[in-house]
């Protein structure tokens, strides 16, 4: 048992708000939050002045799949356009020295999923960054790419998609079979001689088709209306991820089949087509209209060291600081689905706990003292 | 115009609540003042009023949003030959390119542009502002160093096309054997010129800084031990990769460091890099800059402000970070008679932020002046098209 004394906790739970109190830990799990608590037995962490913040929720991440060479690339099979089958599970190596990294700034959850080289990539996982049992929840999405990086990889092998016209018409097209294929089922019944042929592949699309999980896109700009268009179609969840532009479709993406936003990196240059706008203030425009919206890594493409600086950004363009916390706790984890278990500090709710000097999400200089996932020490600051 | 009542940052470590004058795109006045008959006043009571970012070493103008429907477009990376000294960084820069990124949006008003880190002698650095059209009017600088590297850059941009170098041997050798040939060579009348070795000779002679980059601290070690015996050499490291701040060849000679962007974590070098060490060497006088990337498309605009808070977890002096980012990578590239600082005689190079933007996120730029014309204001969109 354990009990953090003192401290002022962001807990990210809106029955809750902003405490301050006393946390204590028991079993992996948050076991009470408030005033006074007793100590007896527990070993105490005096964290008076300081601010205690839920774990981090990195919803778009590549951590622990991607490397420097051939043989750490595990996230991207671009050999064929739609390869719903696999699993960024398969894909993962626990032992990644990036997740030395990502625990350090505070990241405890990370939403991994396959590159963004396909148009339909995988199946996408929450998981740890430490601890014993790392995942959180397996699959909580299909991931999906539109724009240049399908493009770029299929037309270097003169292969269809080479459009934006063809990536639609892919991503259709298999939504469409996964469709034919649960009825198929469905008209199958006990008949085993008239059901159709297993298809893994289709078997990983039902639960998008069902609701249970998004369709998470790596969508920019305008494409991310062609997405929308698809969603409508299909009556399914959708993730639109990396989003820059999404403040020119403030009112169309305001949608129920938009599940959330998950915007960033934006630690680039401006670049035409889809690189062509820089639109941090969406961060307040879409929270202000009730759309969950979180930001992200997308590391290793860039260092994990950045979501603190994305939530900054949001901040420096209109966003309130508890608010833009969100972005990197409940909201992120309501939009990974993940919710229930981590991304806010509530009784029951895993013990992924942070302790800073200051409030990370206003403060430049905020110092990460202490990390804990599952109510173990995974990170202390060296004095 | 006067710009009043502002708590103003002059980059040197001073802050002092007063008014700065601006006439003919220069400051001409600090001080409490009164406006002149007709002159333009803004009201700054409030903001927070800083020099304008100068990135020492950068992409803008060249990467990006510049690249071509060619091949080659990558401008400042010429890589027909590890050894070019007699090229010029700054034909390698297009105006309306760095323009259009919209860079005054994050308190950037100049920029240095090398050639990249891919040939041993690369060639000369110049620096600009970073709006307008024509760089002859862009222009604070040229020759103002000349760029290095001996990094593993030049054994994948050449050994893997079965060219020289392949190896760490060939970078080190031939980085003495060409200052020693350089420090030989004498141009004669009746001999063609040498454009590379005269080139280097001016490095040899110290006429102009020479930057190296270096992939680790062994690697600053050599060309350390490479360069001491030219007592005219002013050496620059670049990078900072691995060093751990007890380097007293580095802190006797104050041989000063420009610290790039560790934005890339695939790259195992960058991830040693570390800040606490480039305190530690602030902290004992060496000039220590914060820059980003030069050769690298991935390049962010957000660079010098984020590196600037990474750099605040550490050292919690925002007077001492801003310099990082102001004063002192102006002093290295030798621009310092021009930018980098609010001072009298300075251009005026001004950003007004509505916070201390060193301190809290929610330090927005309100205006961002370049030579006293405003490039970007609050509610201006970023975007490129």
């Amino acid at each position: 048992m354990l009990v953090i004394k003192n401290a002022t906790i962001y807990t990210m739970d809106d029955a809750t708000g902003v405490v301050q109190a006393d946390l204590r830990i028991d079993g992996g799990k948050i076991a009470e939050i408030g005033r006074d608590l007793s100590t007896d037995g527990a070993q105490v962490i005096d964290a008076a002045g300081k601010v205690v913040t839920p774990g981090f929720v990195d919803a778009h991440s590549h951590v622990g799949g991607i490397g420097p060479g051939m043989a750490e690339e595990d996230l991207n099979e671009l050999t064929t356009p739609l390869t719903p089958e696999l699993d960024a599970y398969y894909g993962i190596n626990p032992d990644d020295k990036q997740f030395k990294n990502t625990i350090a700034q505070g990241i405890t959850t990370s939403c991994l999923a396959p590159g963004s080289g396909n148009v339909v990539c995988g199946w996408v996982m929450a998981y740890k960054s430490a601890g014993k049992d790392r995942v959180v929840r397996r699959p909580v999405a299909m991931k999906g790419a539109m724009g240049i990086n399908p493009k770029g990889v299929y037309s270097q092998k003169n292969q269809s998609p080479m459009t934006r016209m063809a990536i639609a018409n892919t991503m259709r097209t298999y939504l469409r079979n996964v469709k034919d294929y649960m009825k198929k089922k469905a008209d199958a019944g006990d008949d085993a001689a008239k059901m159709p042929p297993y298809d893994l592949g289709l078997e990983h699309g039902i639960p998008v088709i069902e609701k249970k999980i998004p369709l998470k896109v790596h969508s920019y700009m305008h494409d991310m209306m062609t997405v929308l268009e698809i969603a409508k179609e299909f009556d399914i969840l959708i993730t639109l991820d990396h989003a820059q532009g999404c403040s020119d479709y403030l009112e169309e993406l305001t949608d129920p089949h938009v599940h959330g936003i998950i915007f960033g990196p934006t630690s680039a240059q401006l670049f035409p087509g889809e690189g062509g706008k820089l639109d941090p203030e969406c961060c307040k425009l879409f929270d202000d209209r009730g759309v969950p919206i979180a930001v992200m890594t997308d590391a290793p493409v860039t260092v994990v060291n950045m979501l603190v600086y994305e939530m900054g950004e949001a901040v420096r363009h209109g966003m309130d600081p508890v608010r833009a916390l969100a972005l990197v706790t409940s909201n992120a984890a309501k939009i990974v689905g993940v919710e229930d278990r981590v991304g806010s500090l509530a009784v029951g709710k895993d013990a992924d706990v942070l302790i800073w000097t200051k409030l990370p999400s206003e403060a430049t200089d905020a110092v990460l003292e202490r990390v804990l996932i599952d109510g173990e020490t995974v990170f202390e600051k060296e004095t | 115009m006067l710009i009043q009542n502002g708590n103003v940052h002059d980059g040197l470590g001073h802050v002092l609540k007063q008014d700065v004058r601006i006439a003919d795109g220069l400051i001409t006045a600090l001080g409490t003042l009164r406006p002149e008959a007709g002159e333009e006043v803004f009201d700054a009571a409030g903001m927070e009023v800083l020099p304008g970012f100068v990135q020492a070493l950068s992409v803008w103008g060249i990467m990006g949003n510049t690249t071509e429907i060619r091949p080659s477009s990558n401008d400042n990376d010429e890589k027909s030959n590890p050894i070019t000294p007699e090229l010029d960084g700054f034909y390698a820069f297009n105006g309306r390119a760095a323009t259009a990124q919209q860079l005054g949006a994050f308190g950037l008003t100049s920029c240095g542009v090398a050639p990249t880190d891919n040939n041993l002698f690369g060639g000369t650095i110049a620096a600009f502002s970073v709006d307008g059209l024509n760089p002859y009017k862009m222009v604070l600088g040229r020759g103002l160093g000349m760029m290095a590297s001996v990094t593993p850059n030049l054994k994948t941009t050449y050994g893997a096309r079965q060219m020289a170098p392949m190896t760490r041997m060939w970078i080190f050798t031939n980085l003495a054997e060409q200052l020693r040939k350089a420090a030989e060579y004498k141009e004669e009348p009746e001999k063609p010129k040498d454009d590379k070795l005269a080139a280097i000779r001016r490095v040899v002679d110290g006429e102009l800084p020479l930057f190296v980059s270096c992939d680790s601290a062994l690697a600053a070690q050599r060309v350390h031990e490479i360069t001491a015996p030219y007592e005219k050499l002013r050496l620059v490291l670049v990078n900072g990769f691995g060093l751990t701040g007890e380097e007293q060849w580095i802190i006797e000679k104050k041989i000063p460091i420009i610290v790039r962007t560790a934005s890339l974590p695939l790259d195992e070098f960058a991830m040693t890099l570390s800040l606490p060490a480039m305190a530690k060497f602030a902290q004992a006088g060496v000039p220590v800059a914060l820059s980003g990337e030069n050769s690298n498309a991935f390049a962010a605009r957000e660079d010098l402000l984020w590196n600037a808070s990474e750099m605040m977890r550490v050292m919690h002096d925002g007077e001492q970070v801003l310099s990082m980012v102001t004063s002192i990578p102006a002093r290295i590239l030798g621009i310092d008679d021009k930018v980098g600082s609010i001072e009298t005689g300075k251009r005026a190079d001004i950003v007004l932020w509505s916070a201390d933007p060193m301190l809290t996120y929610q330090a927005k730029i309100v205006r961002t002046y370049q030579g006293g014309e405003i490039i970007y204001k609050e509610g201006d969109a970023m975007k490129c098209l």
